[in-house]
């Protein structure tokens, strides 16, 4: 889906939309996850950034990731923000995983579809698409497993 | 490269601090107001006036507002950096040792606002108003930006080691223990481990004592040459060494580990240039924003083995104060920290660490204390410290 930058911003309100990220959220119009990769030493970074910080090339790719990885930190809001689809008499997930990609680069989002005690650092994770807004949001499903 | 380097050791000195004492509650009165009535305090107390003052550093409000406000005559040198409190100090203590100025005016407004409470709504005049422009809240509850990454960090602290809760609650009791000896704190009623337990969860796995209490109250300091310091009342407190502390991931959710981040960076640049450590520091005072926070500083600065912390509080227990008291000897943030006087940003632990060294502490002194450690900030962009000794 092509938009344009106005257009970009008005489908996520409240985002910290840059010049930097822009590429990553329009990769969620297609729902795809792009992590920034740098062209010349291949590693992996999160959030985007202009430039990559372990060999200062400028040549960085948001590029799709698996979508597989690790929950890493996993808490549960008991309140928070009012936000659509998000109703905290059970308390809300918020995960941080680690993705398979690279150790140490991580995503920040909520898993669906399980109950909150399944929800546990160690359980492996994939990429699934929920909306916000009429926008496409990424989060994770339990896989099998534990790492 | 973490330097060894400390030309600045021990020639700046605290001449003195004052607080308004904190109140949990939107005060009928603005950050400017709490601020000019303890910076007006701290000056007075040492027979000084506006025209003595040449350098301006604080919080909230600018510095040219507090200056205006209190007819200050000619400033050659200010700055407002964001906080936690050593952020001020070491920039107040470096202008003083360049000899951009002379005699700095520190402050720090805590103030009720609608980022650390959403009760600073009720009042009209602090809708809209921000502390900072530090890092913006995120769009929705997917994130764990600003506070809430404190608690992601938490629920890996305890997946690494088995801590829990029981944990957690020894840092909200000791500073409730300590604040009740502090007529300034904020929250006085002594708690025990039922009440922590059965406090109202705000984010799994912290609650609501876990976290620090939204306040309205000032500090002030002033701070000058450690020679000028000398011919004033007080008994001067030199910094001894000071430093800010982050890593180059340093976004909450990409932090490398507990095993490192801003704190393990402040620990190694203040052994390499303190004289001193742990084992000769007569009072501690670990940042508690967020409970979880001193934990890790118990850890990092070398009390204890990492991990070990809740055990470490465990084994220096003082059951007849219902504190922590470090090898029977050592109390920690002896004035209720964050989490018992108020939210402080740092003041708080630094202001107490200058009355403690000058023995001004009250029914809080520790006998005979001639240094401090004061481990503050977090984990990710703001963690600092800094080495305080008597004069």
């Amino acid at each position: 889906m092509d938009v344009t930058d106005e257009e970009l911003v008005r489908l996520f309100p409240g985002h910290p939309l840059t010049h930097d990220n822009k590429a990553a959220y329009r990769g969620r119009l297609n729902r795809l996850l792009l992590v920034n990769r740098c062209a010349t030493c291949r590693r992996w970074h999160e959030p985007p950034k202009p430039v990559c910080p372990a060999c200062w090339s400028t040549d960085v790719v948001p590029t799709p990731v698996a979508g597989t990885g690790t929950i890493f930190m996993a808490i549960f809001l008991h309140q928070g923000p009012p936000a659509e689809g998000v109703d905290y008499a059970t308390p809300y997930p918020v995960v941080t995983v680690e993705l398979d990609e690279q150790e140490g680069v991580r995503f920040t989002t909520t898993v669906v579809g399980a109950p909150n005690d399944e929800i546990r650092i160690g359980r492996r994770v994939r990429l699934d698409w929920a909306t916000r807004g009429g926008a496409p949001m990424p989060v994770f499903r339990l896989s099998e497993g534990e790492r | 490269m973490i330097g060894r380097r400390n030309p600045v050791k021990d020639k700046v000195a605290f001449a003195n601090a004052a607080t308004t004492g904190f109140t949990p509650h939107n005060t009928d009165r603005s950050a400017l107001s709490l601020v000019t009535e303890a910076c007006i305090a701290v000056l007075r107390d040492l027979g000084m006036t506006a025209s003595d003052v040449d350098g301006i550093c604080g919080s909230i409000p600018s510095a040219p507002q507090v200056q205006s406000a209190l007819g200050i005559p000619d400033v050659t040198w200010f700055a407002n950096p964001l906080v936690p409190f050593v952020n001020q100090l070491t920039a107040a203590v470096a202008a003083v040792h360049a000899g951009f100025c002379d005699v700095v005016l520190a402050y720090h407004a805590a103030y009720r606002l609608p980022w650390n409470t959403a009760g600073a709504l009720k009042d009209p005049f602090r809708r809209g108003q921000a502390l900072s422009s530090g890092p913006s809240v995120g769009p929705g509850p997917e994130s764990v930006v600003a506070a809430v990454g404190y608690t992601a960090w938490a629920s890996r602290y305890f997946h690494e080691y088995g801590a829990g809760r029981e944990d957690l609650a020894l840092i909200a009791i000791n500073a409730r223990s300590n604040a009740a000896r502090n007529p300034a704190a904020a929250m006085r009623d002594p708690i025990t481990m039922e009440d922590y337990l059965a406090a109202r969860m705000i984010r799994w796995p912290l609650c609501l004592l876990d976290m620090d209490v939204p306040v309205d109250g000032a500090d002030a300091f002033v701070i000058t040459t450690a020679e000028r310091a000398r011919d004033l009342p007080y008994r001067p407190v030199l910094v001894h060494a000071a430093t800010l502390g982050i890593v180059d991931h340093n976004e909450e959710d990409q932090s490398p580990s507990l095993h490192r981040h801003g704190q393990h960076v402040v620990v190694e640049a203040l052994r390499a240039r303190s004289d001193f450590w742990i084992d000769a520091c007569d009072v501690y005072f670990p940042y508690d924003g967020f409970s979880i926070i001193a934990l890790n500083w118990f850890e990092n600065a070398g009390w204890c083995d990492p991990g070990e912390a809740g055990a470490f509080l465990r084994d220096n227990w003082d059951p007849v104060t219902n504190r922590v008291l470090i090898g029977g000897r050592v109390p920690v943030n002896p004035h209720g920290g964050a989490l018992s006087e108020g939210g402080t940003q740092g003041s708080g632990h630094i202001r107490e660490a200058v009355l403690q060294l000058q023995g001004r502490a009250g029914d809080r002194q520790v006998p005979g204390a001639e240094t401090a450690i004061v481990t503050a900030g977090g984990f990710f962009f703001n963690a600092q410290g800094v080495v305080l000794r008597v004069g």
